[in-house]
């Protein structure tokens, strides 16, 4: 009699540890046929670990429990025994062959499978086509996949997985590099691959994803399904308190008052500044500004509106054309970055991989690269004071895990983004400014986040913040400034309930200013 | 970049097609300077004089393609010939079956040794294979040069005499090394470019994750490439002294340099995830032309090396620049 069930996908009583570490403590997922299960997980809740079990990355026999797919017990050496059984998992990362055309990445799998057989590009190109055009995927087959966007990538492995014609896929955080047009296809595509039967585990921290797409979810937390919920029965402040273990009311600190009287450090007076992409030319409107000690300050606007370049000018990173920067009062003249931060700047980049941390070396060392000339004596590092210097910034943002000499690579992404929060305070700059600081963070790290911030500019210091999330820029900014269209549109206070206010002025025209 | 294939000529075609003219302006200007360099005999010296390491080169391109490295193909083919000759000499003058046919066997598989064990401490090991193979070139290097107790074996000739081979008057033997040559190169150029296999190759050197996460068992196939890369080498060393009749103390020196030009000459990307054995074989022709051509012309030994680096600097320059207009 043969065996089948209602689940596509069971995960029954996964365990897996790494030395002392528990990632994965007797996890329970089903997923019923031709539904999309929505997985949300912060990372560090053990989501990646799952992950890799299911592709059979870790193999049978290096964690504990039982994956059953259609009711039968799967038994995964490997990746390719992954394939086999029908699951297919698109990662997060967006990992690709840039050498290849896109059909050569797309057949890969099966290419990989029969190494002996010839290889025709007429052929090739004409299955891919085929396929492509079946499921109205916006790809170019014969294009070099390193041609492609960010975007095009992440299609293009979504591509590859589908191509599989799997019984379970698998989208680990699929709209991660995605935005609004990109999105709603995505999701089209995702409810077409349902219509043909087709199982998906989408996973996800971005609720209204969530919300618009699942038709149950499950919520991983240190280790465990800790929640389950169907469609009907979801409750997004539930679901929000399930996933960070606590109250949404704690998610955003409250924040403290900027009294009148609070210094000016920082007065920006027509400033005008260089459009990085077109040297010589602006690249918006005069524009003008003041921050006061202890403020923190929002830049708000819509990708392309030329914030990431005004905090850029004012680190030294790009050319100031025109206006005047004063510092406590003094007008200065920053040319170099190592001007900016001698005049008290600090900044944090949005793109913390490939500008933000030293990828090789681990937490200590990153904390302490910036303040290093300030540890030695006689040009002699003193391990004992680099040690305790970084360690106060280990526990004040929990970062886990609370060891200083874990390399950074294996950090989740949350975690590595304090520590880079952490590379910048301590060198303790007057003027912090921080640009999309939670960006791929998961929760949890978010609160912490913002908390640092918070006692950041309670203890003195003043933030200028940018970030795309508008809830997050309303609730920790004292005030906002808007740009739009090339110029400042003007400025609202912070608050959740100024939320349409914000997206009304950031919409204003539809002119981007940086192109 | 090319963005319609269907457009005129690939780029690919047409970096195939400015190599070719740019041989061909090479000879051309030699051949000038002194007419006897386009003779028959003249060729053929020129192309016997890259076929050893062209040999060892065919599929140091495939691993290279993949993204590893193997430094000690020269010192492989060196110990890898040694042993083949002192196998065939040893049967010298016994009543037993030591032919240099047998010899050319060994060579191979005392290459394919050579590159497992590369395998094992690049994969295994963890060890950077750029590393791992320096190391291999100097203990098989050494290996080479006192096995023999520092010493050139004599008497390989005389075991085809032994066998009743007379080796100047056959065609086929004289031209056993060309051949070898073409046909590893014909089945190099199929495997990359032909086969479902090359693209997994490209795929491991484009992206590891990439392919792993497709199926692909990345360290199986880097030790099968690791192996037919030793495996080359190893022949090339056999088939070396095969076609000199001796073991020779040069065998395999400078062999990895003239490789590695030769394949990035080739268009093949140092890190991996391009290859070309035809590129090779262009890279392979223009260096030999050139150092022939220096002989033919006349110039002082001492410029030719420096001539050599320069053009191949030029080669690689031009490459770049092309790169960046389209």
């Amino acid at each position: 009699m043969i065996n089948t069930s209602d689940y596509a996908l069971e995960m029954a009583g996964i365990g897996k540890s790494f030395g002392s570490t528990v990632a994965l403590s007797a996890v329970d997922l089903r997923v019923k046929k031709g539904t999309i299960h929505g997985l949300i997980g912060q990372n560090g809740a053990g989501k990646s670990t799952l992950m890799k079990i299911l592709s059979g990355l870790y193999p049978s026999g290096t964690f504990s429990g039982q994956i059953i797919i259609d009711g039968k017990v799967v038994e995964l050496t490997s990746t390719l025994d992954a394939q086999d059984v029908g699951i297919s998992i698109v990662p997060q990362e967006t990992t690709v062959a840039n050498t290849l055309t896109v059909a050569e990445n797309i057949l890969l799998p099966e290419m990989s499978r029969s190494p002996l057989k010839p290889y025709s590009k007429a052929k090739v190109l004409s299955r891919v086509t085929e396929f492509l055009n079946s499921y109205n995927i916006p790809l170019v087959p014969d294009k070099l996949a390193a041609e492609l966007t960010l975007a095009e990538k992440q299609i293009l492995m979504i591509a590859r997985a589908i191509y599989l014609e799997p019984q379970v896929l698998v989208l680990d955080e699929p709209t991660s590099s995605l935005t609004g047009d990109e999105i709603k296809n995505l999701f089209s595509v995702t409810r077409t691959l349902k219509s043909l039967g087709i199982t998906i585990v989408f996973i996800t921290h971005k609720m209204d994803e969530i919300i618009e797409l699942c038709d149950l979810v499950s919520i991983l937390r240190d280790g465990k399904i800790v929640f389950e919920v169907s469609r009907n029965e979801f409750k997004v402040d539930e679901l929000i308190s399930q996933m960070i273990g606590r109250d949404l009311g704690d998610l955003y600190p409250v924040q403290q008052e900027v009294s009148e009287d609070a210094p000016v450090v920082l007065k920006v007076v027509d400033l005008v500044i260089e459009n990085p992409r077109k040297i010589g030319e602006p690249l918006l409107k005069p524009f003008s500004f003041e921050l006061r000690k202890g403020e923190i300050l929002g830049i708000g606007g819509l990708v392309g509106s030329g914030r990431t370049e005004i905090l850029k000018s004012l680190f030294g990173h790009y050319k100031i054309m025109g206006g005047e920067v004063q510092v406590n009062g003094n007008q200065i003249k920053s040319r170099s970055v190592t001007d900016s931060i001698s005049h008290g700047f600090g900044y944090i980049t949005e793109d913390r991989k490939a500008e933000g941390l030293f990828f090789n070396l681990a937490i200590k060392q990153n904390f302490t690269a910036s303040i290093i000339e300030s540890l030695t004596k006689l040009s002699l590092l003193q391990k004992t004071v680099e040690k305790s210097r970084a360690r106060v910034y280990l526990e004040r943002l929990q970062v886990k895990p609370q060891n200083l000499d874990v390399p950074i690579s294996s950090l989740s992404g949350g975690n590595q983004q304090k520590v880079v929060l952490g590379k910048s305070l301590i060198t303790g700059p007057k003027i912090l400014m921080l640009d999309e600081p939670t960006k791929g963070v998961d929760i949890a790290s978010k609160a912490e986040i913002y908390k640092t911030i918070s006692e950041y500019a309670k203890d003195g210091y003043s933030v200028i913040l940018i970030s795309s999330e508008f809830p997050e820029l309303l609730a920790l900014s004292h005030r906002v400034i808007v740009f739009s269209g090339g110029r400042n549109v003007g400025e609202i206070s912070g608050g959740l309930e100024n939320e349409k206010k914000l997206m009304l002025m950031a919409i204003g025209t539809t002119e981007k200013a940086s192109n | 970049m090319k963005v319609n294939n269907k457009r005129g000529l690939s780029e690919d075609f047409r970096a195939s097609l400015l190599r070719v003219v740019f041989l061909i302006v090479v000879v051309g200007f030699f051949a000038v300077q002194n007419p006897a360099f386009v003779n028959g005999a003249s060729i053929l010296s020129v192309i016997q004089g890259m076929v050893f390491v062209g040999i060892a080169a065919v599929f140091l391109t495939l691993l290279i393609t993949s993204g590893e490295f193997d430094i000690s193909v020269g010192a492989n083919a060196a110990l890898a010939g040694t042993i083949a000759a002192q196998y065939v000499v040893a049967g010298e003058g016994v009543e037993d079956d030591r032919s240099p046919w047998t010899g050319l066997l060994i060579g191979a598989v005392v290459g394919t040794i050579i590159g497992l064990i590369n395998a094992l401490i690049v994969l295994v090991g963890n060890v950077p294979s750029f590393i791992a193979t320096i190391a291999m070139l100097f203990i098989a290097k050494s290996l080479a040069t006192y096995l023999p107790g520092g010493k050139p074996i004599p008497g390989y000739r005389d075991s085809w005499e032994a066998e009743g081979i007379g080796f100047r008057d056959s065609f086929f033997l004289s031209n056993f090394s060309i051949i070898t040559l073409t046909l590893i190169i014909i089945l190099g150029h199929i495997v990359l470019k032909r086969t479902h296999f090359g693209v997994v190759i490209a795929s491991i050197g484009s992206n590891k994750e990439a392919a792993r996460t497709s199926g692909t068992q990345v360290k199986r196939v880097k030790t099968i490439l690791f192996a037919l890369t030793g495996a080359g080498a190893g022949l090339a060393g056999a088939v070396s002294v095969f076609h000199f009749g001796s073991i020779y103390f040069s065998l395999g020196q400078g062999w990895e340099l003239t490789a590695i030009a030769a394949i990035v000459l080739g268009g093949t990307s140092l890190f991996g995830g391009k290859g070309s054995v035809l590129g090779l074989l262009f890279g392979l022709a223009l260096m030999q032309t050139i150092a022939s051509g220096m002989v033919a012309v006349g110039i002082d030994p001492w410029w030719q090396t420096v001539v050599t680096g320069g053009i191949v600097l030029a080669t690689l320059v031009v490459e770049q620049l092309r790169r960046k207009v389209s």
